[in-house]
């Protein structure tokens, strides 16, 4: 019997897995009739899971924890699902990189920081993708080791991944912190330099999961193994620099040709093996993680104020925090 | 009451904003073209927003309450009806959804999202049939084609031509349409001389 199943995701690389399993046949080969339904923005992806728009979705953690707990909608109690993706986000600042080469040459990030600010004439305005994402918080760290305050010297501008490249080359925002292949992309177009990101903020930090809904899981209870076999072997392809041609090439096609419409240039700096870049994509989970991994986003969670003590309690019981 | 219509469809914002309008106790404002929402927001300072959902810019609605930076002295959120979830699986099916002033009176904003619902499913109905027809149109157009790349191929008439697909797709218990396109596929790859 054929298992259908509608999963949400953006355009981005690391999306990659999706997509691999659906166009080398791995999911029909499993059983599984998967339609990738690509959405343009994070909301759609908490609403289609809450109002029965998707079965499941690639999401970071932040927002499946925030959406499970109803914080987004009614409470669906996702639970952790299984991991797709580690790292791959950049930071990126507008301008190009010789003239801010103190960057790279000095000690003093907060002294580069302020050099760089003050040729913006206002304050930065700086994208990140969804409030509830791995790049908010990985965008906060950063700030805060610069001694930054995010809040009153910096203003945090949120929309889609897909739409930063305009932003920036629009001037309405000044840097960004976005998933593979945005940050690469803005460099390459010579609108930003790469200041930090995933892998020095949160080495190897997870980064997407497939989450699916309870319901789903339900009525098909053989689903999800067959699901994370077929991602297993999707992701081995992806992370083998042998078919990183071939995959850059598919999430290169346009969207109505089953593609992501990603610019390929970007799409080939960021897979793995590739030298260009110090955050490129890491596919598939670290063995034995999934409550442990999102140990430091839940935290750093906290300290936002997000997680009250009744919702930690509720996380602990949904499997997503084990201390 | 006033009502902010994020909508890129001007045919479909322009509708919902007439259909809202017959309700005298409503103020009606469409988002200009190149205005993000959250700016249009801070401007109109509606009481609800009715947000095409595939709208990108959302999702900065969704963060003004947590977001010190935004701006905003009222703070809006995603409304949700927990009691009625129909509403909202349909609202969404349908494509729109509300996001409301937390501080503002308490409204009943029921009756307005059940109008979008309404008028956005029939939008997708049109938009739906529209495609069907141009569907038909440009199938039409390659089994033509294809008839008549045979006709000058095979040096035949057309009704013999058109049985000879007719017969292919029985054969092959496959649409006609595929079969033309099959033909003109490989007649481009291998144009006889």
């Amino acid at each position: 019997m054929i298992t259908t199943c509608r999963i949400g995701l953006l355009q981005l690389a690391d999306s990659a897995p999706v997509l691999v399993a659906r166009s080398m046949g791995i999911f029909s080969r499993h059983g599984l009739d998967v339609e990738a339904v690509v959405v343009p923005s994070w909301a759609n992806i908490a609403d289609g899971l809450v109002w029965n728009g998707l079965d499941g979705a690639l999401m970071f953690p932040p927002l499946a924890i925030m959406t499970a707990l109803g914080q987004r909608g009614r409470a669906i109690g996702l639970r952790p699902g299984f991991p797709v993706s580690r790292g791959g986000n950049t930071i990126v600042l507008r301008g190009q990189k010789v003239d801010h080469t103190e960057w790279t040459a000095q000690a003093d990030k907060h002294r580069a920081f302020e050099n760089w600010k003050n040729t913006l004439g206002r304050k930065p305005r700086l994208g990140v993708v969804h409030l509830y994402s791995t790049h908010y918080l990985i965008l906060s760290r950063f700030l805060k080791n610069l001694s930054v305050c995010r809040d009153t010297e910096t203003e945090i501008v949120i929309m889609p991944p897909a739409r930063m490249i305009q932003a920036l080359a629009a001037g309405e925002i000044d840097g960004f912190c976005a998933g593979p292949p945005w940050g690469a992309d803005a460099h390459l177009k010579g609108l930003a330099f790469i200041v930090a990101g995933s892998a020095s903020l949160a080495p190897g930090h997870l980064e997407k999961m497939l989450v699916l809904k309870e319901i789903w899981k339900s009525q098909n209870p053989d689903g999800p193994a067959r699901m994370h076999a077929a991602l297993t072997e999707a992701i081995a392809l992806c992370h083998d620099p042998a078919h990183a041609q071939d995959i850059t090439h598919l999430l290169s096609r346009p969207l109505d040709a089953n593609g992501l419409g990603l610019p390929e240039e970007a799409v080939k700096a960021v897979m793995p093996g590739s030298r260009a870049m110090a955050d490129t994509m890491m596919f598939g989970g670290q063995n034995g993680q999934t409550g442990a991994a999102c140990g430091w986003m839940i935290e750093d969670m906290q300290n936002e104020g997000w997680l009250p003590a009744p919702m930690l309690e509720t996380l602990r019981t949904l499997g997503w925090y084990d201390c | 009451m006033k009502v902010l219509l994020a909508d890129e469809n001007s045919h479909r914002a322009g509708a919902l904003a007439r259909l809202l309008e017959a309700e005298a106790t409503l103020d009606v404002i469409l988002v200009e073209d190149d205005t993000s929402l959250i700016d249009a927001v801070r401007r109109h300072a509606p009481d609800i927003v009715l947000v095409d959902i595939s709208r990108a810019d959302r999702d900065a609605l969704d963060s003004v309450r947590a977001l010190s930076a935004s701006g905003l002295e009222r703070p809006v959120a995603l409304f949700v009806d927990e009691d009625d979830e129909s509403l909202m699986e349909d609202a969404f099916a349908a494509g729109v959804c509300s996001y409301n002033v937390l501080d503002a009176p308490v409204t009943n904003v029921k009756p307005l999202l059940r109008a979008a619902i309404a008028l956005y499913r029939r939008f997708r109905n049109t938009n739906a049939e529209l495609e069907a027809a141009r569907k038909t149109l440009s199938e039409r157009e390659t089994i033509d084609r294809a008839k008549f790349l045979f006709m000058k191929q095979e040096r035949c008439k057309e009704d013999e031509a058109y049985r000879w697909f007719r017969k292919q797709a029985m054969q092959q218990a496959r649409k006609i349409i595929d079969v033309a396109t099959d033909y003109l596929a490989h007649q481009n790859r291998n144009p006889k001389q």
